[in-house]
């Protein structure tokens, strides 16, 4: 590579500029002249093109070599399983969401405490129901029994009245039977002897009306 | 605004998301397209050009291993595409073609100065062997290294230096041919 082929690939790399070239290129006719000439192709390339550039529609081209069609994909199968999963989580970790007053809290319990607390006040609290449920149910017995016992007893009462005057209603009629029995007795066999011994004036004579003193 | 790097737009459009790919489509293909339209002298062929190369990327994207830049691997796809097109059409410097390119916006003076600059360099460098046009293209209108350009000609460094120095020479007398003419005029 000659001396001056070496400045002109320097001016063509930018490593010089155009009249350092021109400089020291300017004695050899050769070099400058191609020099010139590669100027004015420079020129030419950095003018503007007005050439319209048509129009090409590339679109078809690419689409039918690279575009595939686009899956139909539904994020609902994998919204639902992520859901699922987040669930799942949920209800088997120690963490618990809780609602309450407008406020949502998370807090981590050991669940066979919860669940040993929890059946321990369910137990208590059917322990009470039971207990109340039993007083209850003995008052209720103890007041029917009660007045189930008045009721007896006025029975009996009225059953003991109603045979005791009974008794003394037959007791009555039994003694005025003997009285009657006895009346007829002495009718029949003393007083024909009574008269016998003493004026029948002397004696009292029973009437049907009372006793005529004599 | 953050602008993303080729590589991250590609891994994007290789999973699929169009809105990388036009943005990778959208940064270099005005490149490609003036490329070919320099190179092979015609609107027509420039968009076939064009569309071949995005073509030809859309399909092997996925075989970009980030060995060299995007934009060189890109150009190593279009300067084999501009080859062949070239070669299975018996391309001929023809000038008309040329003339047939529009004269852009209009108006100002110095645009009109420098259309006319640039259709008198296109003209000049249209006149050259194709590879002597290819490497001067990639060198400084795709401001490629010497290695890269190499790289993707599949040629030795040296040889693209040869070459390049070659069209230089080329190009240098014709603008003397160029310059000798309009004195005449004058």
């Amino acid at each position: 590579m000659s001396n001056n082929q070496q400045i002109f690939e320097d001016w063509l790399d930018g490593k010089i500029t155009a009249e350092q070239c021109a400089m020291q290129l300017q004695h050899d006719p050769q070099w400058y002249a191609r020099l010139q000439n590669t100027l004015a192709l420079q020129a030419d390339a950095k003018a503007p093109r007005f050439e319209p550039v048509p129009e090409f529609d590339s679109s078809a081209l690419f689409a039918k070599q690279w575009q595939r069609p686009k899956l139909q994909r539904s994020w609902w199968p994998q919204l639902s399983l992520a859901l699922s999963c987040a669930a799942m989580l949920i209800s088997l970790s120690p963490a618990k969401f809780q609602l309450q007053d407008g406020s949502l809290t998370l807090s981590w319990h050991n669940s066979q405490s919860e669940i040993n607390r929890a059946v321990g006040t369910a137990l208590l609290a059917y322990q009470k129901e039971q207990q109340q449920w039993l007083v209850q149910q003995l008052d209720t017995q103890q007041q029917s029994t009660n007045s189930q016992l008045v009721l007896l007893k006025d029975y009996l009462q009225d059953e003991l009245k109603r045979d005791q005057r009974s008794d003394m209603l037959q007791l009555v009629e039994y003694l005025n039977q003997q009285r009657q029995a006895d009346w007829q007795y002495w009718q029949e066999n003393y007083q024909p002897m009574q008269a016998g011994y003493r004026p029948a004036s002397s004696y009292y004579s029973p009437t049907n009306t009372g006793v005529v003193k004599p | 605004m953050f602008k993303r790097s080729d590589e991250s737009l590609i891994a994007k459009a290789l999973n699929g998301d169009q809105h990388a790919w036009q943005q990778l489509v959208n940064r270099h293909q005005s490149a490609l397209f003036y490329f070919g339209l320099r190179l092979l002298g015609s609107r027509e062929d420039a968009n076939d050009l064009l569309q071949d190369v995005l073509l030809v990327l859309c399909r092997n994207l996925g075989q970009y291993r980030g060995d060299s830049s995007f934009k060189s691997w890109l150009f190593g796809i279009a300067n084999y595409r501009a080859m062949d097109m070239l070669r299975r059409r018996k391309y001929s410097d023809n000038d008309d073609e040329l003339a047939e390119m529009p004269a852009d916006a209009p108006g100002m003076p110095e645009q009109l100065a420098n259309d006319r600059q640039q259709k008198q360099v296109q003209q000049q460098l249209r006149s050259l062997p194709l590879e002597q046009r290819l490497v001067l293209e990639l060198k400084f209108y795709q401001q490629f290294t010497f290695d890269e350009i190499a790289s993707q000609l599949a040629i030795s460094s040296n040889t693209v230096k040869s070459r390049f120095y070659a069209a230089l020479d080329k190009l240098r007398l014709q603008l003397e041919d160029d310059h000798v003419e309009q004195s005449a005029n004058f």
